[in-house]
């Protein structure tokens, strides 16, 4: 729930309304809820579930936007924008429908005598009005934007000649000159840095903020000469106390504690991988070599350049379990980037035909490894 | 905004039921609904309902005032039959107990009972995850 504000019940759209997550009509449905509250308490509940409370809420709300939005369309097929009454009866007619009133049946009746309306008429006579408790303000609130007033009503002249009188007017030069100039008081406030430009649209109030800010980072980097010193001395105090304002510390400056790579690993697992670097992409090098069957026992002679590469490829990575996925060739199949690759199917021969046993050894391991995972190829 | 004139003069019901409305959208100044005007005018601008008159927002907040009265009176009979049914099952040692702290609450499942009547079919998350229907979407429709 929690979205219900407007959308009428008709043409329900399943999906998209319930991911929307905007609090945009949060304060109207706040309203509805304690609403919908009163009118339970008034019949008889002394408590009620939070989501049931929600979900009446959102229904009551529905239901005044579909009267509304029958009421609209009806006075768009007469020919008009504005909704009159027998519209909105029409409105109501159409979803009272359901329960049924007096009179339903009849087609032609006359919307003045409508059952639905004198229903409305007996509930009025017999209920007594609970006002709600709070005063509501009008909302939504539509905020007075004060623009940027224009040349001719700053009345200056515009610099340029193709520049029309009617435009908003350039932002005073001090608000986005880089130089600091501290000699008054009254110049300081735009003595500023280029970032803090945006003085356009603020008032006043705004302005004396952001230039007391702007005097404080202006204080760090430059040594202003303050008219008063004592408080140049609390500004730059508090300029320094402020870990935000501090600047970037230097390579070099602070001790960090060095991490030691692990190095053992690699180097053995980069000997199983002199991968048989005819079959991969450039990019797949590293991915590769981190896991590879014993094929490269063959190739090993000529890939013995290849070797200190990897290793120093390896050194860098954190040890990552990828699986190499085949098609007909040994290796190589891989689709590059992706991390997950499933192993390769091994081919019984290349064990037959290994000649350093520790590689041997683990080129099996490997192998055992990769058969009890489940075996699926990967294709390109 | 004034309803529309009948122009045969000769049917005197309808000048009455005209004056009954016009009477009724009068007085609709002076009850107050509890669903505030502000609220109501939200949501009415939101689907597209235009209109100066005070009176026929009064109108549509005392429609869905009625139309939540109605279906907390439904919720409250179906919590009384379940009430009911509970009890006769009870010994009666118990019920006197229970009699004393009886509170009212609204809960979800007389909820959905009452709306279903009214062509709405609410469905919540279920809790616990023990009932085939749970994990399908909640949908809440009007229809």
């Amino acid at each position: 729930m929690s979205n219900g504000g407007g959308k009428t019940g008709r043409h329900l759209e399943k999906p998209s309304t319930w991911k929307r997550k905007s609090g945009a009509d949060d304060f109207a449905q706040a309203i509805a809820k304690i609403a919908v509250a009163q009118l339970l308490e008034s019949q008889g509940f002394h408590s009620f579930q939070q989501s049931a409370l929600e979900a009446l809420s959102d229904v009551a709300v529905r239901y005044a936007s579909s009267i509304g939005r029958s009421a609209h369309y009806y006075a768009n097929l007469a020919g008009r924008t504005e909704s009159n009454a027998f519209d909105v009866i029409q409105g109501l007619e159409d979803l009272v429908y359901v329960q049924g009133f007096s009179g339903a049946s009849d087609v032609d009746h006359c919307l003045e005598d409508s059952g639905a309306v004198r229903e409305i008429v007996q509930y009025v006579n017999e209920v007594e009005p609970i006002p709600f408790v709070h005063p509501v303000p009008r909302f939504p609130i539509v905020k007075d934007r004060e623009l940027t007033p224009s040349f001719s009503r700053k009345g200056k002249v515009p610099p340029a000649e193709h520049i029309p009188a009617w435009l908003p007017a350039f932002p005073d030069p001090q608000t986005y000159s880089l130089d600091s100039t501290v000699d008054a008081r009254g110049a300081d406030p735009h003595a500023a840095n280029g970032k803090f430009e945006q003085e356009r649209e603020n008032d006043k109030g705004d302005r004396s903020l952001l230039s007391s800010q702007q005097q404080m980072v202006s204080g760090m980097f430059e040594n202003p000469t303050f008219a008063d010193p004592d408080d140049a001395k609390a500004k730059k105090a508090s300029v320094e106390g402020n870990p935000f304002l501090a600047p970037p510390l230097k390579v070099g400056e602070k001790e960090v504690a060095p991490i030691a790579p692990p190095t053992k690993l690699f180097n053995n697992v980069a000997f199983d991988n002199p991968v048989a670097r005819n079959f991969l992409d450039d990019k797949s090098v590293s991915v590769l070599e981190t896991f590879a069957p014993a094929i490269e026992a063959m190739k090993s002679t000529s890939c013995d350049s290849g070797e200190d590469q990897t290793t120093r490829v390896l050194n860098e990575n954190p040890r990552v379990r990828f699986k190499i996925g085949v098609g007909n060739k040994f290796l190589g199949r891989s689709t590059g980037l992706s991390p997950e690759k499933e192993h390769q199917r091994t081919l019984p021969w290349f064990a037959m035909e290994d000649e350093k046993d520790d590689r041997k050894r683990r080129a099996e391991k490997i192998l055992r490894e990769s058969l009890e995972n489940p075996d699926q190829l990967v294709q390109l | 905004m004034n309803p529309n004139h009948n122009p045969q003069s000769s049917d005197g019901g309808r000048h009455d039921d005209d004056a009954a409305l016009t009477e009724f959208l009068a007085s609709l100044m002076d009850y107050t609904p509890t669903i505030p005007d502000e609220l109501v005018e939200h949501y009415l601008a939101k689907s597209g309902f235009q209109s100066p008159d005070l009176r026929l927002t009064r109108l549509v907040a005392v429609a869905t005032q009625k139309f939540v009265a109605e279906v907390a009176g439904d919720a409250l009979q179906v919590y009384c039959r379940h009430c009911k049914a509970r009890q006769a099952t009870i010994p009666k040692d118990k019920r006197d107990r229970q009699q004393k702290d009886k509170r009212l609450v609204l809960t979800m499942e007389d909820l959905t009972k009452a709306l279903h009547d009214y062509g709405v079919n609410v469905r919540h998350q279920e809790y616990f995850a023990d009932s085939p229907s749970t994990g399908m979407d909640p949908a809440t429709r009007d229809e």
